[in-house]
């Protein structure tokens, strides 16, 4: 199991369209991800618990992501998270 | 044959249309204020596709009125007339003249078919309260030995207690159900029109032998 | 890629639920918007349905979702006009129209099955918003 903190640094934090891509990827990993953020701890392959947790831009994320490919998944969600979820 | 068929429905659209805000005003009691409207443009449909195939057979005629009813409609009417015209389709096979036999096998495919595809099931308010009590006059016609004409004739006075029923009871199924004991008093919009159908049919078949 | 319909009365409704899917999901995944009646008033039309069902479908099957009442009922007479093999993956999702289709392009583009698919839509059915 690891867990990284992350900071959104995207405008609007993570709403619908960041939100969808993060589950995006945690779904294509075999490895449970959790997230926790704006005081909720959330599965993150719920597409519906990932848009509703409300994260806004410049606030704490915490990944953590626990099975066979942890270490492939936390790095691609890393990779959306710093760049924005690719939408600047 | 084929401009009898065509006639027969141009009775029904006729009907339709003259009593288009009748339905309209009964729907808008207890539904989207639309059967009428929704029903005349469906009609409007079914004739334009109609005149474009004036040899069509009946079989193949009841079929497109079916699917054209299924596009034009709208509301939840074009599945369940839409459905009903293409079972009645099925036994019509083939067949070219229409007796008491191959009418009352029609309208129990129409009946079955809007039944299956609306859940729906006698006192619920809805066209089967009309239809179905209208099929069982016209098989007991059929055991007594009576004609089309009569037979059609004993369908629609059971089609029309059937209505005059609908208004007594809960609305279980469509928009009407949302209301619930406030949609008791009112005639159900589906059943009337079902009925308006069959009496175009029994006045058509009256005038023309 | 499962496919994705999205069935509303109104033509507008669906196009604009379309666009919103289509910005969650993947580029492979279809969405097919199918509103209104023939002559572009408020209604469903099971033949356009049935259209768009086989225009969906890439052989992975399709969801379906849909606003209210007839549209249910225009589905089940579209799916009767289509035969044995192409309604076979067919499913319509009890979920809401928009939240529905969201979570569907999202399970879709992740290349889940139309069992899989439908049940992502149905889970927006417990979205809370406030």
């Amino acid at each position: 199991m690891i867990q990284e903190n992350m900071v959104l640094t995207n405008e609007l934090g993570l709403h619908a369209r960041p939100a969808s891509a993060l589950t995006k990827i945690a779904l294509k990993y075999k490895s449970n991800v959790t997230l926790q953020g704006n005081g909720k701890t959330v599965d993150a392959k719920s597409i519906i618990m990932v848009m509703t947790m409300g994260v806004k831009g410049g606030c704490p994320l915490v990944v953590i992501a626990d099975g066979p490919d942890e270490l492939e998944c936390m790095a691609a969600i890393q990779d959306l998270v710093e760049n924005k979820f690719y939408e600047e | 044959m084929n401009q009898m068929f065509l006639m027969a429905i141009q009775t029904i659209k006729q009907s339709i249309d003259t009593n288009k805000d009748f339905l309209t005003n009964l729907d808008g009691a207890i539904g989207d204020a639309d059967h009428g409207i929704n029903m005349a443009r469906g009609f409007e449909a079914v004739m334009g596709k109609l005149n474009a195939e004036p040899d069509i057979d009946l079989s193949a005629g009841l079929k497109k009125i079916g699917m054209a009813l299924l596009s034009s409609v709208g509301g939840a009417s074009g599945p369940l007339y839409g459905t009903a015209f293409m079972r009645a389709a099925i036994p019509a096979a083939g067949k070219t003249v229409v007796d008491a036999q191959l009418a009352s096998e029609m309208l129990l495919a129409a009946t079955e078919g809007i039944k299956e595809r609306g859940k729906a099931v006698r006192g619920e308010k809805t066209m089967i309260d009309a239809l179905e009590p209208a099929y069982e006059a016209m098989k007991k016609g059929i055991q007594d030995g009576k004609s089309l004409l009569e037979c059609l004739e004993s369908a629609c006075s059971a089609a029309k207690e059937g209505v005059e029923y609908t208004k007594t009871i809960i609305a279980k199924k469509g928009r009407a159900s949302y209301l619930g004991e406030r949609s008791i008093g009112h005639q159900d919009p589906g059943a009337t029109s079902s009925l308006l159908i069959l009496e175009a049919l029994t006045d058509f078949c009256r005038k023309n032998g | 890629m499962v496919g994705i319909v999205v069935i509303s009365h109104s033509g507008k409704v669906a196009e604009g639920v379309k666009a919103m899917a289509d910005q969650m999901a993947d580029k492979s995944v279809r969405i097919i918007a199918c509103g209104g009646i023939e002559n572009g008033e408020l209604g469903t039309d099971a033949i356009k349905i049935m259209e768009a069902l086989i225009r969906a479908d890439s052989g992975d099957g399709v969801v379906v979702l849909v606003d209210l009442g007839s549209a249910v009922l225009s589905t089940y007479t579209a799916l009767e006009l289509l035969d044995e093999k192409e309604r076979r993956l067919i499913k319509i999702a009890d979920a809401p129209l928009v939240e529905g289709a969201v979570c569907a392009a999202v399970q879709a583009s992740a290349g889940f099955s139309v069992d899989e698919v439908a049940a992502a839509a149905e889970s927006a059915r417990s979205m809370l918003k406030l």
